[in-house]
Order: C-alpha cells, then sequence, then structure tokens
C-alpha cells in the first residue's frame, strides 16, 4: 500500500491560512494569526482558475496570475483584494451576490489597524453576545455604507489584514459605529 | 473490558474485503491485458461513464472489482479527479471524425453514404455453446469491400441545415479553460449546455436507457427518428506551450442525432460518449431532444434526468441504504408510539364520558 | 516554457487525498456557508474513494480541513467502531497521517452521521456532519430548482403546513430525525438525520458544524454562537425523544440518547448511543481515572 503522503511547505501553509480565515469569519471580530503576511497567503490558499480576482496594488498580479485566475473588473471580481481603502467607492462596485445565490456575493481583502481606530460593537452570529472591538484606517462611513448596500442574504465577506493578523467580518455580522 | 472488546468495527470490515478479493483471486498484469483485448464493449462503458478514456486502466479498473462495474466506475472517477489539468484540447468537429460506423434513419442513403461498420444488429443471437464442448470460436475473416467508406463524413444534420429543416444551435466560441466543467463546478438549473453534454456523456448506460425508453413509448413529447448515429474515432490535438500543435492521440466516440418531426422544422437532440455505445447514445440524445419544455418532475426533465442518470451518486445512494440508520429508526419509533399513545388516551377519556 | 512548468512534481496522491483546485473550491464554498448559516451552498464535489451516501461530503470537508497534527474522531450512529465509521477513520488517517481518537473531548475534528457526542463541544472544536439529503423542502418540493426558490424568497409556508397538518392528524409533529430548523432567523435547513434529541445542541453552540452533502453537492454551516430554532407551534412545544429516563444495560449511564435493543422476551432494553460515553462510564465504574466533559443534556433534561 501507499506511504501516507506528506504535506508540502505550501500545502501546510495554506491549510494554516484556511484555518485562520475559517475562524476568523466563524468568529467575527476576533483577530487571528496568519503564517504569513496577507493578501498572498490568502490567494494561494483561496483562488485558483475558477476565480476572477480585482487587485488595486499592481504588484499583486503575478501572484494572481500564477494561481490561474482571471484578472476581472472590480464589478465582476469575486475577491477583491483593496489594499488599503481611500475610499468607500470600492463598496458600491461589489459583487452581492443574489437571495438564490448568496455565495456569489464577493469575499474583499482590506488592510486596515486592528488595534486602535474607533470603537464597533459586533452582534450575530459567531459573536457570543455583543464584541467590542477597534478597527482603524478605513475611510469615513464604511460601516454605515456596508450596512446600506447589503441586504440579507445577498452581501459580501470582508477580511481586515494588519500585518499577518486576519479579522473576519462576515454579512451576517452587524456592526455598531460606537 | 467487555464494552471495548466488542469493539470490531475495524477487523470486521479488513475481513469483509478479504472475502471479495478471495473470490476474485490474485491477478497480475496478464488478467488485465486479457480484459482490455476480449471485453472492448465493456471497457468502452466503462470508460464513458467513468469520463476517463484510458484502455489500461478501465480493465485494471474491472479486474480489481471483478467486474462490479458502479465499483469500476467509481474507482475510476476517483482516480480522475485526482489527475493535473494539463491542457483542453482542441475542439472535435463531425466532419473530422475518422468513422467506422455512421447510420440513417432518416434517409435511404445521406451524404458519404449509410455504412454499416462493426455491429451485431443483424447477427442471430445465437449462444455458441460448442465453445463449452471445446470448439474454438473463430469469426470469419472480413472481406473488404472494393471501394472503402470515406473516412470523414459531414453529419446528417448539416446536410438539413443547408437545406433549412432544422435550425443548428449557434457556434459556440468558447475555448480552453473557459468550457464549463462539470467536474470542477456545480450542476445547477437551467444546466449550462456544456454541463447537460458532459452529464449525458458520463449517464449510467442502464439509467438513460431506461428514462430515455420512457420518453419513446410515450412518456415524452418527442418521438425521435434517429437521424444519425456514429461510432468513430477522433484525434486528440493539444498545443504544446511552445506553440507546436500534435496529436496526443485518438479516442473512440460515439454519437447520435436524434430529430422530431413536429412543427415547420425539425428539432435535435444530441449525445456523445467515450467509447462505442450506441444504446446510450440513442437514449441520451432522446432525452436532449425531449427536454425543453418539459413538466417539471417529468422523466424528459433536464433536472429530473441528469440527477436520475448519474451513475456514481444514484449507485452509492443505494447501496448506503444497508448502513446503520438506527438512530433515525429510533427517532421515528419514538414519535409514532406517542402519537399512539396519545391517541389511546383520547379514545379512553370519551369512553368514560357519559353518554348524550 | 515546457508542459512539466505547467504541472508540479509527481505524487503518488496529493496530501490528504484531494488535490489543491478540489481543497480551493471548498474552502471557498466553506468560508461562504459560514458568512450565511443555514443557506445551501452549492460545489463541484468531486469523487473521492468511497461511494456516494457514504459520508463523502463529510469527508471531503475533513480532507480540506485535516493536517498532519488534527486529532481526529469518526462517529456513525453515536459510534467509532461502526464498520462506516472505522473506514472514514481509516481512510483518513491513510491519506492524512492524522492522529485518531475516540475521545471526544481530544477531538481537534469530529466527523459524524445521524449523532452529536453527548459531551459539550468546545470553541475549538469543529464537527462535521454528513448529509444525504441536504433539503429540508424536498417533502414539499422534490424539484431541487423550485425549493431553491423557495429558500430565496424565504417562503417556508408549505413547510409549516406540512407540520400543521401531522399535528391535526396525528396529535404531534411526526418528524423523527432530520427536524427542520431556522438558523439565524432566515434559513430552515436540516439538521442532518440526527435525532431531535441532539437538536438542541446546536443552539448558540460553542462550536462550529458544517454540514456536507456529497452526492447533492451542497455544503452548509452553523457557526458558533448561531440560533438554531426547530420549526414549532408556540403552543405544541418541541419535544425531543423521550430518553431522558432510561438507563443503559451495559454501562448503568443514564439520561442519553438510547440504543433501544429488542429482546427475545417482547421487551426491550436499552444501551447508550454514544458509544464512548459508554466507555468511559463502564472505567469510572471500574475505579479507572477517567476524565469526562460537561453534558448538554443534564439528568436527561436540556437546560433552558
Amino acid at each position: 500500500m501507499l506511504a501516507v503522503p506528506q504535506p508540502s511547505p505550501a500545502e501546510s501553509r495554506e491549510n494554516q491560512t484556511f484555518e485562520a480565515l475559517l475562524w476568523a469569519l466563524s468568529r467575527p471580530g476576533l483577530v487571528r494569526a496568519m503564517p504569513g503576511l496577507g493578501d498572498a497567503d490568502l490567494l494561494a490558499a483561496l483562488v485558483d482558475r475558477e476565480c476572477l480576482v480585482h487587485a488595486a496594488d499592481p504588484l499583486l498580479i503575478p501572484a494572481v496570475l500564477k494561481t490561474g485566475a482571471k484578472v476581472a473588473e472590480l464589478t465582476d471580481a469575486d475577491h477583491v483584494f483593496a489594499g488599503t481603502l481611500g475610499d468607500l467607492a470600492v463598496l458600491d462596485q461589489l459583487q452581492m451576490g443574489s437571495d438564490l445565490y448568496p455565495d456569489d456575493g464577493a469575499t474583499l481583502v482590506v488592510h486596515a489597524d486592528l488595534k486602535t481606530g474607533p470603537m464597533l460593537r459586533l452582534t450575530g452570529p459567531g459573536v457570543d453576545g455583543t464584541l467590542d472591538v477597534h478597527i482603524g484606517g478605513l475611510p469615513d462611513g464604511f460601516w454605515q455604507r456596508r450596512a446600506q448596500i447589503m441586504r440579507y442574504p445577498a452581501g459580501f465577506e470582508l477580511f481586515l489584514l494588519d500585518d499577518d493578523q486576519v479579522m473576519g467580518i462576515p454579512r451576517s455580522t452587524q456592526v455598531e459605529v460606537l | 473490558m467487555a464494552y471495548v472488546a466488542t469493539r470490531g468495527g475495524e477487523r470486521a470490515i479488513e475481513q469483509a474485503e478479504r472475502l471479495f478479493r478471495e473470490e476474485i483471486g490474485p491477478f497480475d498484469h496478464s488478467r488485465v491485458h486479457e480484459i482490455k483485448q476480449s471485453l472492448p464493449y465493456l471497457i468502452d462503458r466503462v470508460m464513458g461513464e467513468a469520463s476517463l478514456y484510458d484502455e489500461d486502466l478501465a480493465a485494471l479498473a474491472l479486474a480489481q472489482t471483478g467486474g462490479e462495474m458502479f465499483e469500476a466506475v467509481l474507482l475510476l472517477r476517483a482516480w480522475r479527479t485526482t489527475q493535473p489539468r494539463l491542457t483542453v484540447a482542441k475542439p472535435v468537429e463531425q466532419k473530422d471524425l475518422f468513422t467506422h460506423r455512421r447510420i440513417s434513419a432518416a434517409f435511404k442513403d445521406i451524404p458519404g453514404g449509410q455504412v454499416l461498420g462493426p455491429t451485431l444488429d443483424y447477427a442471430h443471437r445465437i449462444l455458441a455453446t460448442d465453445v463449452l464442448g471445446g470448439s474454438a470460436y473463430a469469426p470469419e475473416p472480413v472481406e473488404a469491400a472494393e471501394k472503402p467508406a470515406p473516412a470523414n463524413v459531414p453529419s446528417v444534420s448539416a446536410w438539413q441545415a443547408e437545406n433549412d429543416l432544422v435550425d443548428l444551435p449557434d457556434p459556440d466560441p468558447t475555448q480552453g479553460n473557459e468550457i464549463p466543467d462539470l467536474t470542477r463546478e456545480p450542476l445547477l438549473f437551467p444546466a449550462k449546455r456544456a454541463h447537460t453534454l458532459q452529464s449525458l456523456a458520463r449517464a449510467e448506460t442502464g439509467g438513460t436507457l431506461a428514462l430515455g425508453y420512457s420518453a419513446m413509448r410515450g412518456y415524452g413529447s418527442a418521438h425521435p427518428t434517429v437521424n444519425e448515429v456514429r461510432l468513430s474515432e477522433a484525434e486528440i490535438e493539444v498545443t504544446h506551450p511552445d506553440g507546436r500543435t500534435f496529436s496526443a492521440g485518438r479516442v473512440k466516440l460515439s454519437q447520435a442525432e436524434v430529430v422530431d418531426k413536429k412543427g415547420e422544422k425539425l428539432s435535435l437532440g444530441f449525445a456523445a460518449t467515450f467509447g462505442w455505445n450506441e444504446v446510450k447514445c440513442i437514449s441520451a440524445a432522446t432525452l436532449d431532444l425531449n427536454s425543453p419544455g418539459a413538466a417539471k418532475g417529468s422523466a424528459t426533465e433536464e433536472e429530473f434526468f441528469l440527477y436520475h442518470t448519474e451513475g456514481v451518486e444514484s449507485s452509492g445512494f443505494c447501496i448506503h441504504f444497508k448502513l446503520p440508520h438506527y438512530v433515525t429508526f429510533q427517532s421515528s419509533l419514538d414519535a409514532m408510539r406517542d402519537a399512539k399513545a396519545k391517541k389511546a388516551a383520547q379514545s379512553s377519556s370519551s369512553a368514560t364520558e357519559p353518554a348524550e | 516554457m515546457s508542459l512539466t512548468t505547467l504541472t508540479k512534481p509527481w505524487e503518488a496522491m496529493s496530501y490528504g487525498f484531494l488535490d489543491g483546485s478540489a481543497k480551493r473550491e471548498l474552502r471557498r464554498k466553506t468560508l461562504k456557508s459560514v458568512a450565511v448559516p443555514g443557506c445551501q451552498m452549492p460545489y463541484a464535489s468531486r469523487e473521492v474513494p468511497m461511494a456516494r451516501g457514504w459520508g463523502t461530503g463529510g469527508l471531503q470537508v475533513s480532507l480540506t480541513l485535516v493536517n498532519p497534527k488534527t486529532r481526529v474522531k469518526v462517529i456513525d450512529q453515536g459510534a467509532d467502531d461502526s464498520v462506516n465509521a472505522a473506514s472514514i477513520r481509516r481512510f483518513i488517517a491513510r491519506v492524512a497521517g492524522t492522529p485518531t481518537t475516540m475521545d471526544t473531548l481530544e477531538a481537534d475534528l469530529i466527523q459524524s452521521r445521524h449523532r452529536i457526542p453527548e459531551e459539550i463541544l468546545r470553541e475549538d472544536q469543529i464537527l462535521v456532519l454528513q448529509v444525504p439529503n441536504p433539503e429540508p423542502l424536498r417533502p414539499v418540493q422534490p424539484n431541487m430548482s423550485i425549493a431553491r426558490q423557495m429558500h430565496a424568497d424565504a417562503d417556508y409556508g408549505r413547510m409549516w403546513l406540512q407540520l400543521y397538518e401531522q399535528i391535526v392528524r396525528s396529535g404531534r409533529v411526526m418528524q423523527g430525525a432530520s427536524y427542520p430548523s431556522l438558523v439565524h432567523g432566515r434559513h430552515v435547513m436540516t439538521p442532518s438525520p440526527i435525532p431531535r434529541w441532539d437538536v438542541p445542541k446546536l443552539n448558540m453552540s460553542k462550536h462550529l458544524t458544517i454540514l456536507s452533502a456529497g452526492r447533492e453537492k451542497r455544503i452548509f454551516a452553523v457557526p458558533p454562537y448561531t440560533r438554531v430554532e426547530p420549526l414549532v407551534f408556540s403552543d405544541v412545544p418541541y419535544k425531543v425523544e423521550e430518553h431522558g429516563h432510561l438507563t443503559c444495560y451495559r454501562s448503568g449511564t443514564k439520561g442519553f440518547f438510547m440504543n433501544e435493543i429488542p429482546q427475545d422476551d417482547g421487551t426491550s432494553t436499552f444501551e447508550v448511543s454514544d458509544s464512548e460515553w459508554g466507555v468511559k462510564a463502564i472505567r469510572k465504574g471500574a475505579g479507572e481515572p477517567v476524565t469526562t466533559g460537561e453534558t448538554w443534556y443534564k439528568n436527561g433534561e436540556m437546560p433552558e
């Protein structure tokens, strides 16, 4: 019989990244450590040739192409790597999916400050009661706009990256700015 | 530890598998080779349902499973799913098929001619019992025709389209990785055309026949005429990363066009599969022909026939009923007993009430 | 460029059997299913070396999650030694080199068919439930396209009507296992064929539950701290199986879901369904040091 296959370094890294992302999204507002610095790891763990990817940072494009994914306009992308958000325009163009296929809603990856910033109160699935967190580095009015454009179960998922730290905010999370 | 001692699950499944394998006995490459040589139509059927074209692997799967077809197909599908996708071959057109057999029921003669080719259609089905008595079964050699049939012939529907009898679907320019792939994305409805044809191509032969036959008998809205059924070989052309195109070999292919004659034009149903399997292609094309506008939940509705002709899924689900279900059974029993007790309590309380 | 640059070094088998592309698709869909609790997300569902209907959906999730350190427990009907549980556990260990356990407390990942263990699962544990039929609406609407539209419209009227008819006809809801439940107040899901006894364990639980149907190609999830409410009418309360008073004839443990064992004399005896819980009770009885966790049910009752 065949020997037990061993995970390659890439496989291990993708597995760890996914574990971090899965826990981050299951427990919104709680910070998880990724194996490395953000975007590239997230790409490697999630993105494949079936995906349409939008990356604000041109330096990320080679990594996108390596996955076999197609580089797409923001309005078509299922994975959006927005880097640091300058304004709210990105939100308005995101795919939200539909009531029929909520999974068509985009995954948005944004750089943010997960230590300091305005205080937010989170409620919803994955949050034990309420959770207060500080998230900085996002444009003013971000959370209000997010609430305006989503009609559950349509919506988008948000991963906030701060170095090797990740926080997940799924569409099911209510965010109140305190 | 009485409780622990009863933990025989691991040993039991191990021994049960050994019992199965013991019946097949040890084998080596020669058995695989023999299966491949002697049972080409079985190999074709397995390759088609597995959607994996490799005669050696198909023969190996049959040897390993003792000819349990559903198991052989599952074995191949599970192997196939782990293989890297190197490239996507160029599209194969009907007119480029190397044709061994191509017949049409729609016309007495057709461009390119009726080519009877290899078939048992007109054989007398008499069992050659003398083989069991020790005689050899030696078929008469083929006498080649003076003028060989043309290898490449256009489809019958192409001629019909030229004569404005049928509207062919618009050519689909989708290429390479862009072609939707049923094995890498979920089947959703209304199904993408590529998904429908792929699903039929790997459908289980018996199931496809059963549903196709129900349509043929009258449960469908369309009565098929076989426009053409064709057994052929297709050249698999791929492009090397340096740009050169080369042939990666040939695969056996069967395809069927069936038409319906209602209305001002013919409507067309189509199916194709790996290997030579006429019954499956005619049945699948009949389902395809009947599917537009079919009632929800009828055998000719796309969702219905694509789900229910998927052999790996249907056979797997069928045999899963052998698994223990005593938790669900217990749960239902509880509800049943409670309902019964409620009813008994109700009737006894009404019996003690004074009669009016 | 050459052909070799397009592929990877040959391996007899990928780690965890599934190739990278299968895992990535499952990761994407798992994330979406966590984001919309109880909503069925379609996925390609690769063939695995096990027959469809035998846990291939749960298996694909497990194979995507595991690494060589993940301690895996597999149960079927509550038992670790049930033949198919043994087969799945052996397969995962064989293709992913994972350590295995039968102890619920030791497990990082629990793949289960038809049961949730009796000991409370922790925040760091993941429960993967095998799902034969992911569509709670199938009894009222077998067509998947129409059923999907009903979920989109939150159109659960026929579901309620069916429950109402059962109450009128039989005096109670006749649903045994797979009790339809409303998740996060929006999507009705089947909790998989777990008994009614186990459904309350999903409500506001600490652990993550992922439900996966391989043959039907749907994945859905219940994140921690998510409302899971069995569909009931306010005047006809939800009733779990009346097992709270039963005692296991083997281990003496009482107040848990039981298997009924018919006897020659026409009576029944009972053994606890969560086999490892039974083992712990026997060991405890024999004076061995055993660590047991808190259980969801206390004295045969689920605390409010």
